[in-house]
């Protein structure tokens, strides 16, 4: 179990600052949503957090190691990353994009072993993609590429784990289905788990803390409560008056409802 | 009687010098002189022979002419695709392109001499020598070098008096033409050129240091191509300003059949230069006017023909 | 749980492709033996089949038979026809691994050994050593093939250094890079050929690529370069796989992109360069045959590489032994035959399989 840090971290592309000064924490066995409009900052974050990207001030830690002194390989053996849109080359079929999770876990002249096969085909039937192993990635659909993603970032048996939009392209079955897994290992392995989600509300309901970006900057953290608070909500993506407690469980829920015009009958 | 008997002994000597004139130019191949025979070659290679080679390979169209016009045709088991003077030589097995001799039928026919050039130097010989087999390069720039390539064949292939005998006939005509030129005041010396080939942006003409250019000197011309070196274009303007009174142009299969002549005799632009008012353009064969090899001196004939018609005939 | 592969399962054709794979390399091995041997019989001068076959097997350790033949054909076909096939496949060979390696590094299906320069560096460097008038010879080779390697690496290097954002290498910027130094050194070469006169010809013809007057000191030097180079590549053939994914993937799944970048093209520029420097430059073979191997085969590195190495191998002897007989006692220039015989033959590939390979 590691504990993800970032203090103080400043970042941007060039010249244009993306990261203002960002504090936060994720702890082990605890799963964090990272919310926010567009454009706020949330994939950098998640970049900064695999050393995709080097922040230009601040520092971030890996159980009080600085990322920056960690080997690339250990590095992916810590945490894994499930990215948002990425390229996957058509030529390879779904089982072997799976099985390529396994490379941190490979030496330079190894080769993948009989356990290796085993590992991938149980996260593929865990994320229900075991009927997609010999297809190729072109002919998958964007909600069995995002399975299949996440079936890759199990199979690299990380102590970490970074979603960047884990549940976009997927119907609300899948969704509930996928995060319902992520939320089982979190707890149930110890990991933290830190995943950047569009929709407030699969947030509030899987996420232990919440952490509101705003242009770059944190506007809020804490509970789910603690953070989706009407005036939150307005002062971020200026809706007003969205916030309903959820009638079964009580968390916050965001529900909006369209402007009447009485004057052209809409 | 006694004219007549002058006459007879005069027809007679004539009679003796001329059989024995043919006899030494037939191929009687001499007796192998029984001595090891060893000389430096024209790309500066100490070359050794035990005996007088007996299988003879030429790597080059002049090469071939040398060979031939040493009596050695019965020495020559092959010769490459462009040998093709005398007409015998190409009755002769090939074994290549000029650049690119095949090493399987040169190694095949276990030669025991080969006469390559100066475009061999660079890997055809050390590949040859590699594999055990003596080559002799032949690389003349000069007239002079020419008669020295013709003198060398003739030591190390052991016919060296058919060589002497050849070296001096050509020495001869030579000297028949320059004792003529020599009478010839500077101002007597026409500007010439000599065109291997022409494209968009000019003439292709033998500058300083080839061999055209000393037998347009010795012919009695002044070779307006002498501003550049080896073969180089100049552009149109640059000879329409040099203006040559005379120009000898290459024709025949070396140089793309007769197109370079009638381009020099038919471009538009080239109508006010002395050659072309006068009509001193003229066709030369250019396999005898830039094979350094025994029709160089046939060359320099026709160039001579061509340059001052007055005084040779 | 223990995982029992069966074709049963339906990862089962995972396994049984690469089955299909080994069994395939293997079978490549066993005809590239087969090719040495039919080439080294095949030449513009007749040898019977059986006395080659003495030749051969007399050459062999511990294995002593009476000499029945004139030496000249001995000479033939061990300095002459053998050093050249051997040459010709160790050049295919190189040639489409460093092919492949490009593609993959650059994930670009028109890459090519040639794309970063090498071509035009190494014909500058033989343009400048065939205009100098000193000829050098030592340690088996001369001045053309040693200034023509020197050239090769020196633009590679200078691409490379070009192309260096900070720490980083974007694949982009290398391609641009290379096009753009590969045009001014190409441009340069014309140059120089038009004002070398009577050096023209030898000049043209080592720029069309040839096997004539390969020789074993030339096989010397190559064969260390193409083993180790190809042995490099193949190690890490996996990781090549894995940077097919963009490099932030390959990055988070713990791959070292930037040093991986480095090695690999360092690795497939040495095996080029090498090559190039003694034959000249042969198109077609680098870019072509590892498309075809994937046509056949897939695109998995750990296939794709040997596979390459030896199909590269045979198809390079094959075209020579062809460049070589058709018209003898003339060659053709080899980069004639490759496109002439690899094009219809990769064309009827695309048509049958219509397989997305890239």
């Amino acid at each position: 179990m590691i504990k993800l840090e970032m203090q103080n971290v400043s970042l941007g592309y060039g010249h244009q600052p993306v990261l203002k000064d960002i504090t936060l924490r994720a702890a082990p066995g605890e799963m964090v949503g990272l919310i926010g409009p567009n454009g706020s900052g949330k994939s950098t974050i998640i970049k900064a957090l695999s050393r995709i990207i080097n922040p230009s001030a601040g520092r971030i830690l890996l159980d009080g190691r600085d990322i920056d002194r960690i080997p690339r390989r250990e590095l992916a053996c810590l945490v894994g990353v499930v990215p948002q849109m990425p390229l996957l080359p058509s030529t390879f079929t779904a089982f072997e994009i799976v099985l390529m999770g396994r490379n941190p876990h490979l030496g330079l002249f190894q080769s993948e072993s009989q356990q290796d096969w085993a590992i991938a085909w149980q996260a593929m039937r865990k994320t229900a993609t075991d009927s997609l192993a010999n297809r190729r990635v072109n002919e998958l659909s964007g909600g069995e590429i995002q399975c299949l993603l996440i079936a890759r970032v199990l199979v690299q048996e990380t102590r970490a784990i970074l979603l960047d939009e884990p549940t976009a392209n997927l119907d609300i079955g899948r969704q509930v289905e996928i995060l319902d897994l992520i939320k089982k290992l979190c707890m149930e392995s110890n990991l933290t788990v830190l995943a950047a989600v569009h929709d407030l509300n699969l947030a509030a309901q899987y996420c232990d803390r919440l952490c509101l970006i705003n242009e770059g900057s944190v506007h809020a953290e804490g509970t789910t409560a603690e953070v989706i608070t009407d005036k939150n909500i307005k002062q971020v993506y200026g809706a007003e008056n969205c916030v309903y407690p959820h009638p079964v469980n009580g968390l916050p829920i965001v529900l909006l409802s369209a402007k009447r015009n009485k004057s052209d009958g809409t | 009687m006694k004219s007549k008997v002058c006459l007879l002994c005069t027809i007679c000597l004539i009679s003796a010098l001329a059989l024995s004139f043919s006899a030494s130019c037939e191929s009687v191949p001499e007796s192998a002189p029984p001595s090891p025979i060893e000389v430096t070659d024209q790309l500066g290679r100490v070359v050794r022979l035990e005996t007088a080679p007996q299988r003879i390979i030429s790597l080059a169209p002049s090469n071939t002419e040398v060979l031939f016009a040493l009596g050695l045709a019965d020495r020559v088991v092959a010769v490459t695709d462009y040998c093709n003077y005398p007409p015998e030589a190409e009755a002769k097995p090939s074994i290549g392109g000029f650049s690119t001799p095949n090493m399987e039928e040169i190694v095949a026919l276990s030669p025991d001499l080969i006469l390559a050039t100066s475009i061999h130097e660079s890997k055809v010989i050390s590949q040859l020598e590699s594999k055990g087999l003596t080559v002799l390069a032949l690389n003349p720039k000069t007239v002079n070098e020419v008669l020295e390539a013709i003198l060398l064949t003739g030591k190390v292939a052991g016919v060296e008096e058919n060589a002497s005998e050849l070296a001096a006939e050509m020495q001869q005509r030579i000297k028949a033409v320059t004792d003529k030129i020599a009478s010839l005041s500077p101002e007597e010396k026409l500007k010439t050129c000599y065109v291997v080939w022409f494209s968009d942006e000019g003439l292709m003409v033998a500058g300083a240091d080839t061999l055209q250019d000393e037998i347009i000197d010795k012919a009695g011309g002044l070779n307006i191509g002498m501003e550049v070196k080896d073969y180089a274009s100049i552009d149109i303007e640059t000879v329409i300003g040099l203006n040559p009174e005379v120009m000898i142009v290459g024709t025949g299969h070396g140089s793309s059949g007769n197109d370079t002549f009638d381009y020099t005799r038919t471009e538009a632009r080239l109508r006010d230069i002395d050659a072309r008012q006068n009509e001193r353009i003229y066709g030369v064969d250019s396999d005898s006017a830039t094979r350094p090899g025994p029709r160089i001196v046939d060359g320099l004939e026709q160039f001579a023909r061509f340059i001052h018609p007055e005084l040779f005939e | 749980m223990s995982f029992k592969p069966s074709s049963a399962e339906p990862t089962g054709t995972y396994f049984s492709g690469r089955r299909t794979r080994l069994y395939s390399i293997l079978g490549l091995a066993i005809a590239l033996v087969a090719v040495v041997v039919l080439a080294t019989s095949v030449g513009s001068v007749h040898i019977p089949l059986l006395t080659t076959f003495r030749i051969l097997v007399d050459k062999l350790p511990l294995i002593d038979i009476t000499q029945t033949w004139q030496s000249p054909l001995s000479t033939i076909i061990l300095e002459i026809r053998l050093p050249r096939v051997i040459l010709a496949g160790l050049v295919g060979a190189s040639l489409a691994t460093a092919g492949a390696t490009y593609q993959g590094l650059f994930r670009n299906p028109l890459a090519d050994p040639y794309l970063i320069g090498v071509a035009q560096g190494a014909s500058l460097g033989a343009v400048v050593g065939f205009l100098l008038p000193i000829t050098w010879q030592g340690f088996g080779f001369g001045l053309i093939p040693l200034l023509a390697f020197i050239g090769a690496l020196v633009a590679a290097a200078v691409v490379y250094g070009l192309a260096r954002v900070g720490k980083t290498v974007p694949v982009t910027t290398l391609i641009l890079a290379g096009v753009a130094l590969g045009a001014l050194l190409g441009s340069i070469v014309s140059y120089l050929i038009i004002s070398s006169g009577e050096d023209m010809h030898g000049i043209i013809f080592w720029l069309m690529g040839s096997f004539s007057l390969s020789q074993w000191s030339e096989v010397g030097i190559v064969l260390p370069y193409a083993v180790v180079g190809t042995a490099v590549i193949i190690i890490f053939a996996r990781l090549l796989n894995i940077m097919q994914l963009d490099e932030e993937q390959a990055q988070q799944l713990g791959v070292s992109v930037e040093k991986i970048k480095v090695i690999l093209l360092a690795a497939a520029t040495l095996i080029t360069a090498a090559s190039v420097s003694f034959v000249g430059t042969i198109g077609f073979v680098g870019i072509i045959i590892p498309h075809a191997v994937r046509l056949i085969w897939g695109a998995d590195h750990r296939f794709l590489l040997p596979l390459s190495v030896l199909t590269g191998a045979i198809f390079m002897i094959l075209t020579d032994l062809v460049a070589r007989i058709v018209l003898a006692p003339t060659e053709i220039p080899i980069g004639v035959i490759t496109a002439i015989c690899g094009a219809p033959f990769f064309l009827y590939l695309l048509r049958r399989r219509k397989r997305v390979i890239f």
